[in-house]
């Protein structure tokens, strides 16, 4: 002890000196990302729109939550139908997912390849479904698609990710003249299979949300019926149409089992709702009319290159980019960014309560039942609530996309932090969680943040309708004004957002990156 | 069968042997000796990847896929002998013939286990059995292997080199036990400081021979000589 | 493993179940409570069919954006439009007619409601409304959105968003109600028929909000028909069924819509909607 202090008093210079050149000695790489994190957070905060009205919400709640406490669950016709038609329609949109998805990859590490997925991964469910309606119709089709192409471009990016961890050296003893095929099988994807099929699973239970979301643009799924009911006020259809999907993604394992699967799918096709006739002009119609700009549709090939219609166009687009993509792209930035860090905070709360590391069994299964109807609840309907509560600042969708992720973030987490093994002196104070366990999971924690992120991007789209003038709200209202060339151009902003976003997270992130498996 | 002449070996832009000169002859079983890190694995995968048409490997790392069953890492030996369509379909549904011919590698190589157990279950020493019994099931005229006896008791791994040595022409093998080495091949090769130190028939040596060049009872092999 | 079998039925699925067939379809949205829509607008599906001697069909859709789609795409042949979404779906069918409108729709119209905070009290005259903050229904609604915006602009003489400090759109007339009843939006537009069924049930608290103004009247929903009918389903099937339309008496049908009656239309009637449509600039 008087030694060490003897060296201070010694070197009173140097110590100066150092810590002139690096102030904060312990302030670490994570660290450093964390107070980045929140010192953007709240510059964004400051721009975001955040203010509280005072109200009279309570006549509106008190009916909601009588509403939940007397559900009705006679109120919904073809209840057993939109039941079965969510579970289809996501089980083929993973189908035809992991059918795009797997060889895609493979071939991930093509820059193209990666790029394009990520483009496709930015378009909201919601917006492909828009798009595909315009070209299959009302269609079950059109649905599966809009689910199974964002999923392939998914299962791309995460198998990519996950086989990059398969050791290498099986290839290397396999006998000389293996084809392709069976080496990379044997020798890759197979030692990553337990992987694999955990996300894949994970993935059914996204698939489910998805195929209900669906319904709020005319998908015969549950989601059709939840929307109406919420919308119009009738708290006790909806709140038992809440309680039955809540219960329907709660009890996934008991009634997805593997074997069960190759009941559901012939059934799943068999029983699909009739496909209208396909009709190829339309998507010609779609190509080579709805996507060009007002000016341009109509008219000859030799018209486009006349000045006047340059102008026109240009003018039309410049238009769309000063009034509608910027501000959007502003404002879905702000309200992105203010949800991630609350998501943060809330999910650090949470996660003590969550793992057996902290809690006794009797919380635990409390807080997974609360984590489940979080992640469960479409996030506009929290946002209604809240803007209930708030008004229609931009507050209830930072808190909404704040919970429903931090819910799903917990998912995630719990399971890594209760397979941490800590030392035998461990207790489960805060103390001994925050020295033993939080440094071991922080960056695993950050890795799935930061994918989160492009995720509450892509989720502002759903909350535009709630008045957040996100970019979603203007690709809706273009979808609205049937102004597809429009919407389109709106949805290349968006998608080019997004993978810049991703870009940069990844770049941020390049060494926690290799251990992300989850979405 | 193979001649290194003036090669310089290592891995990336590091070279740990340089200037190398080997010859290989048909029929031959040779024990590849030195302490650690000197090498011998990057001879001995230089060596693989010359005569790679037709030489099994079992290396160090062995490469089993944990999720996998015995079966199936064994018949990973025989990839290259069936179009991928089969390989596909016997990863769903097992084929019966190879699985007769698995169920008697895995016997000689005294693996009395469910072939459909998966290798993540399994102990060290079964594990080894599993990485010989995929190279047995190569059927190639050369075994190359890389300590393929490590985990075994002495008895045994003299048992096992009996029978690869009777499966196979040509056996090379990198071994730690100087005593199995002496004992059970033709020819001693000895790596030390980066050089081929000693290159001899093996009736012409004896441990005291080996132990000028290097410290033959290092930390593996102690037990054995020990017992 | 179970992948190959789930990605072979996945294939399947997308090639199997083509169904072709010569049935009348049609789709409606009513302006209130959408709940049971198939259960009631099926009956409505037989009474066509009984009249009409032909197989008829409904389709349940979302919003009227997809009610266009699918009229567009001829999915469906007939479908119950609100007025701005008539117009859009008759630009985009060349030959598509208005054949009926509710008795109603003659001469429908909006409120404006607000909040009593706001303190305004009903005018005959136009409200002053700036610095309020504001809500239309579902951005597509001619009674929640197109007309009310054109009203408001036409008697302020500035666009909605110099008007109000904060505009949003709660997607539909109820939730405009809870809305400014809750007081999130101090003041709003709504559907007149929808605000009316909601103080007749007693499901709106009047001395939170109240109507402070109504517009002037205008057109609004109305049947449309495809172009192509008269050929897929024989000559004069267009006029077989605007008399079936306009003949539907049965009570139990027509509060499906809910309308008091069908009269006849024509797309010369819709011409002020298509206007104030451009004048918006809600269409081009």
């Amino acid at each position: 002890m008087s030694q060490l202090y003897l060296i201070v008093q010694v070197n009173p210079d140097k110590m100066a000196n150092t810590s002139s050149t690096r102030f904060f000695p312990f302030i670490g790489h994570w660290q450093r990302i964390t107070l980045g994190l929140f010192l953007l957070v709240f510059v964004c905060w400051f721009f975001a729109d955040t203010e509280v009205i005072a109200l009279e919400p309570w006549a509106e709640l008190g009916r909601m939550f009588t509403g939940f406490i007397t559900p009705d669950f006679g109120a919904t016709e073809y209840l057993l139908d939109a039941v079965w038609q969510t579970i289809s329609f996501a089980l083929l949109g993973i189908c035809l997912g992991l059918l795009l998805g797997l060889p895609l990859a493979l071939a991930y590490q093509h820059p193209l390849i990666a790029a394009i997925c990520a483009f496709i991964r930015a378009i909201h469910e919601i917006f492909w479904a828009l798009i595909f309606l315009q070209v299959f119709g009302l269609s079950p089709l059109t649905g599966i698609l809009a689910i199974g192409l964002p999923y392939a471009a998914t299962f791309a990016r995460v198998f990519a990710d996950i086989l990059q961890q398969a050791p290498s050296q099986t290839l290397f003893t396999l006998p000389k003249g293996t084809d392709k095929l069976s080496a990379l099988i044997y020798g890759r994807w197979m030692h990553m299979y337990p992987q694999i099929v955990a996300y894949i699973r994970y993935r059914f239970e996204c698939a489910l949300r998805s195929s209900a979301v669906l319904g709020f643009i005319g998908m015969p799924t549950l989601g059709f019926y939840l929307e109406s009911a919420f919308r119009q006020g009738h708290y006790q259809q909806g709140g038992a149409l809440l309680i039955l999907f809540i219960v329907l993604i709660g009890t996934i394992r008991f009634w997805a089992k593997p074997l069960m699967l190759w009941v559901y799918l012939p059934l799943a096709v068999y029983f699909l709702p009739e496909l209208p006739v396909f009709q190829p002009q339309l998507i010609w119609r779609f190509v080579s009319i709805d996507i060009l700009p007002p000016m341009l549709q109509g008219q000859t090939l030799t018209t486009w290159f006349a000045v006047d219609t340059f102008i026109a166009v240009f003018d039309w687009a410049y238009e769309l980019v000063r009034d509608q993509v910027w501000p959007g792209i502003v404002a879905t930035l702000v309200l992105a960014c203010c949800a991630l860090g609350l998501t943060h905070v809330l999910t650090l709360i949470m996660l003590p309560l969550n793992t057996t590391l902290m809690m006794p069994k009797p919380v635990i299964i409390l807080m997974r039942g609360i984590n489940l109807i979080l992640r469960s609840l479409p996030e506009y309907l929290l946002a209604f609530v809240f803007m209930l509560l708030l008004g229609p600042s931009m507050l209830p969708a930072i808190i909404a996309l704040a919970l429903h992720n931090s819910g799903l973030m917990v998912f995630l987490m719990a399971r890594q932090s209760d397979d941490i093994i800590v030392p035998l002196t461990y207790r489960p104070r805060l103390d001994h969680y925050s020295y033993m366990v939080l440094p071991v999971i922080y960056p695993h924690f950050m890795g799935l943040l930061f994918y989160r992120f492009e995720v509450i991007i892509r989720e502002t789209a759903i909350l535009g309708m709630l008045g957040v003038m996100t970019l979603g709200f203007y690709v809706d209202s273009n979808f609205a004004e049937i102004r597809f060339s429009g919407a389109l151009l709106l949805l290349m902003f968006t998608a080019g957002l997004n993978v810049l976003v991703d870009y940069t997270a990844r770049k941020l992130l390049q060494a926690p990156r290799d251990k992300l498996q989850a979405c | 069968m193979l001649a290194v002449v003036d090669t310089d070996l290592g891995y990336g832009q590091k070279v740990i042997l340089p200037n190398i000169n080997l010859t290989l002859n048909p029929s031959e079983h040779v024990a590849i000796l030195g302490p650690s890190g000197v090498g011998k694995t990057t001879l001995l995968h230089h060596l693989y990847q010359q005569l790679a048409e037709q030489t099994c490997l079992c290396s160090q790392a062995q490469g089993l896929v944990d999720n996998l069953s015995i079966y199936h890492n064994v018949f990973m030996g025989g990839l290259a002998r069936h179009s991928r369509w089969y390989n596909m379909a016997n990863l769903l549904l097992p084929f019966t013939q190879p699985q007769q011919q698995i169920s008697v590698i895995c016997q000689q190589l005294e693996l009395n286990l469910p072939l459909q157990k998966k290798v993540s279950e399994l102990s060290g020493g079964q594990r080894q059995r599993v990485a010989l019994a995929r190279a047995l099931f190569q059927h190639q005229p050369v075994f190359m292997g890389d300590e393929p006896f490590s985990a075994l008791d002495p008895l045994m791994g003299g048992r096992l080199l009996n029978l690869i040595k009777q499966s196979h022409q040509s056996v090379i093998c990198v071994l730690h036990d100087a005593e199995l080495a002496l004992a059970h091949f033709d020819r001693i090769i000895v790596i030390s400081a980066g050089k081929v130190a000693l290159d001899t028939k093996a009736n012409q040596l004896t441990l005291a021979h080996l132990s000028q060049h290097y410290v033959v009872t290092d930390e593996s092999t102690l037990p054995h000589s020990a017992g | 493993m179970k992948f190959t079998g789930m990605i072979l039925a996945g294939v399947l699925s997308l090639f199997s179940t083509v169904a072709v067939s010569e049935t009348f379809t049609f789709t409606a949205i009513p302006d209130e409570d959408e709940s049971q829509l198939r259960t009631r607008f099926d009956k409505v599906a037989v009474y066509l069919s009984e009249q009409l001697g032909v197989e008829v069909k409904y389709i349940p859709v979302k919003s009227y954006s997809a009610a266009v789609t699918a009229f567009r795409n001829n999915q469906v042949q007939l479908a119950w439009f609100g007025g701005l979404s008539g117009v859009q779906a008759r630009r985009l069918v060349p030959g598509s007619e208005a054949i009926a409108q509710g008795f109603e729709d003659q001469f429908f119209k909006s409120y404006i409601i607000a909040h009593h905070s706001t303190e305004l009290a009903a005018t005959d005259s136009f409200p002053v409304l700036n610095d309020y903050t504001f809500t239309f229904g579902s951005k597509d609604s001619t009674s929640g959105r197109l007309m009310p915006q054109y009203f408001i602009e036409s008697n302020v003489g500035q666009s909605v968003d110099k008007i109000f400090k904060r505009i949003g759109f709660s997607g539909d007339h109820s939730r405009t109600i809870s809305q400014v009843e809750a007081g999130v939006y101090q003041v709003g537009a709504v559907n007149y028929k929808v605000w009316d069924t909601a103080v007749e049930k007693g499901d709106v608290d009047t001395s939170k909000v109240n109507v402070i103004w109504q517009s002037p009247t205008y057109p609004d929903y109305q049947w449309t028909v495809h172009s192509g009918v008269d050929k897929t389903f024989g000559a004069g099937f267009k006029e077989k069924l605007t008399k079936t339309l306009i003949g539907m008496k049965d009570k139990d049908l027509l509060d499906s819509f809910p309308r008091e009656s069908f009269v006849p239309a024509s797309n010369s009637d819709y011409e002020p909607i298509e206007r104030v449509a451009k004048a918006i600039g809600m269409l081009d």
